[in-house]
């Protein structure tokens, strides 16, 4: 014990006396978390889970889209009474659903690649900032590292939520505010990329007389390009999940009928978009995975 | 597309130091009271760690800088008191002094020929450099590349990356770069350091033929003392920071390394030592013939 405290003099823990100590300091940290809510009351599974569970999982077992071939052609609505109040093709209702579907994934991947580029560029300058090994003025470099960790810091939902306040509802405040916080993921990546450039390779190019500009195509151009585009691949793909939720706060997109679907209890429909989701992310993911391979 | 090569100046001596001291903090890292190397000279420094010879390289290159003295390179003055030279005039020097080093610093992601073609960077000048920028070259400097390349055996090689070449076909492909940029003085630090024997053969040939040419000179730092008859005409001992001696490569024997290396005088290790030593006449011998870079005389 004493051994753990002339360790923290030091600032950090070190050794096993460390080691153990900060294993103490989480467990009680995680037992203090679980006691308290305990003791609130607030850590429950509602009255009666199962069967709560086993519904919503029957409700998702049967997507919504299914009812374009398998839904009924003549659904009729009627009062209590038995008068017709309403007759509806859930065939056609099913496919203007999924039209508008279709339009909200597409104007959901617009907000992720605009957004993901816009972010990349942004990010460019204050990556070179904070590369150590470029040595930029550290006033600015300490400037750029506080940026690019302060939009870090902010999800992307509450830019959105400001930015809806600011342009508006609709794409263009997804578009800002995941250029904002992916801005700050960028800028680190970019700045790793640079620290571990091989500086003696670029001195051997610059050592046989080659003008900046030669020396920057030839030496730093090759070595950091893939891994930019690497990272682009990268950071564009969670966006491409991030963007599916800026809806719900009316920044347009696939996370508008999200909530729609949520707030109506139509857990059909949500299972459909969920599908369109996890598609589009997966397609994502095995297109920028091959690039990604290639370029190694 | 102008393909310029060295400036033509005849300079008969290319390297000059005088009263030139290398100081790091209060530390004295390199002491030359004179030194001159002419055109046609090959230079090798020998000496232990920490002797000064790498100091003196960098020196020589510009990549250190002297406390006090005067550093004539190539005709332009490097020392202290010498009005700083333009970002051009870098370029110009640098381009004509060639730099191989210990460790392998080819551009990883870049093929075995586009890392040779780098050495004729410099020569692209103006308008002509531009495309240099997409690594497209004119095809007169391609083909010349790819025999720089046939040279050393690694023709077949040329496309592939230079991170997927061995640590000896990475050295031969340096030097392919360095013939490509037809430097008039050529710096070796430990050329064939981690090369085997016929990797070293190729690379001390390759060395000889960049540096063949009567205007040019190539200074070695070399550990590998059995190769003293394949690159140097002249030796330089350094210890301590100080050239201790600087002889014709004919007079130096195994008795005047041994002390410079402060080798213990132990009997056994003598009697060792004076056969593992350069033998005068083999030496004597090549001096006659181009030297190649075999063991010298065991």
């Amino acid at each position: 014990m004493s051994a753990w405290v002339a360790s923290l003099r030091h600032g950090v823990p070190r050794g096993r006396a460390g080691f153990a100590g900060l294993l103490a300091a989480y467990a009680a940290l995680v037992a203090l978390c679980h006691f308290t809510l305990v003791a609130a009351g607030d850590l429950s599974f509602g009255r009666n889970p199962w069967d709560n569970l086993l519904k919503s999982i029957g409700d998702f077992s049967r997507p919504s889209f299914l009812d374009v071939w398998f839904g009924a052609e003549r659904l009729e609505y009627r009062s209590d009474d038995g008068t017709l109040l309403r007759v509806e093709d859930r065939r056609q209702v099913e496919a203007r659903f999924l039209a508008g579907l279709g339009r909200a994934a597409w104007i959901t991947f617009q907000i992720a690649t605009l957004g993901s580029l816009l972010a990349a560029l942004l990010a460019l300058p204050l990556g070179l900032l904070t590369a150590r090994n470029l040595n930029a003025p550290q006033l600015l470099s300490r400037a750029a590292k506080g940026v690019l960790d302060v939009t870090r810091a902010v999800h992307t939902l509450v830019f959105g939520l400001v930015l809806v306040g600011i342009v508006g509802l609709g794409p263009t405040a997804g578009i800002l505010a995941i250029a904002l916080h992916s801005m700050g993921t960028y800028g680190k990546l970019y700045a790793e990329s640079i620290e571990t450039l091989d500086m003696a390779a670029v001195d051997a190019v610059r050592a046989t007389g080659a003008t900046p500009m030669q020396v920057f195509f030839n030496a730093v151009w090759p070595s950091v390009l893939p891994q930019f585009i690497s990272n682009h691949l990268y950071v564009w793909e969670f966006n491409i999940r991030d963007s599916t939720i800026l809806g719900l706060i009316g920044a347009g997109g696939l996370g508008l009928l999200i909530s729609e679907a949520v707030s109506l209890f139509q857990w059909s429909r949500l299972a459909t978009i969920l599908l369109v989701v996890i598609a589009l992310v997966v397609a994502f993911d095995a297109i920028s995975r091959r690039i990604r391979q290639a370029l190694l | 597309m102008k393909v310029t090569g060295p400036h033509p100046t005849p300079v008969t001596e290319l390297i000059r130091l005088e009263h030139v001291r290398v100081e790091a903090g209060a530390r004295r890292l390199l002491e030359v009271s004179e030194l001159g190397v002419a055109a046609g000279e090959r230079v090798a420094i020998v000496g232990p760690n920490g002797a000064g010879k790498s100091t003196l390289l960098r020196l020589l290159s510009g990549m250190a800088t002297a406390s006090q003295g005067r550093i004539h390179v190539l005709g332009r003055e490097l020392g202290p008191q010498a009005a700083a030279l333009s970002r051009a005039q870098w370029r110009a020097l640098r381009s004509e002094v060639g730099v191989v080093m210990q460790g392998l610093h080819l551009v990883p992601r870049l093929s075995a020929r586009d890392n040779v073609l780098i050495g004729a960077l410099a020569r692209l000048r103006g308008r002509a450099a531009w495309p240099s920028w997409l690594r497209l070259y004119p095809d007169a400097l391609q083909v010349e590349a790819d025999a720089a390349l046939a040279a050393l055996g690694l023709a077949d090689r040329a496309d592939t990356r230079a991170d997927r070449l061995s640590g000896g076909e990475r050295q031969k492909v340096s030097l392919a770069r360095l013939r490509l940029q037809r430097a008039r003085l050529v710096l070796a630090d430990e050329p064939t350091s981690a090369l085997d024997p016929s990797a070293k053969t190729q690379v001390c040939a390759a060395l000889r033929a960049a540096t063949a040419a009567p205007g040019q000179a190539l200074v070695t730092v070399l550990h590998d003392l059995d190769l003293l008859p394949a690159l140097a005409t002249r030796v330089l001992g350094m210890a301590q920071g100080r050239i201790q001696w600087d002889l014709p490569l004919h007079a130096v024997d195994g008795d005047l390394l041994d002390a410079l290396y402060d080798r213990p005088p132990n009997p056994v290790a003598a009697a060792v030592s004076s056969r593992q030593s350069i033998d005068r006449s083999a030496v004597a011998a090549r001096s006659n013939h181009p030297p190649h870079c075999t063991r010298s005389a065991v």
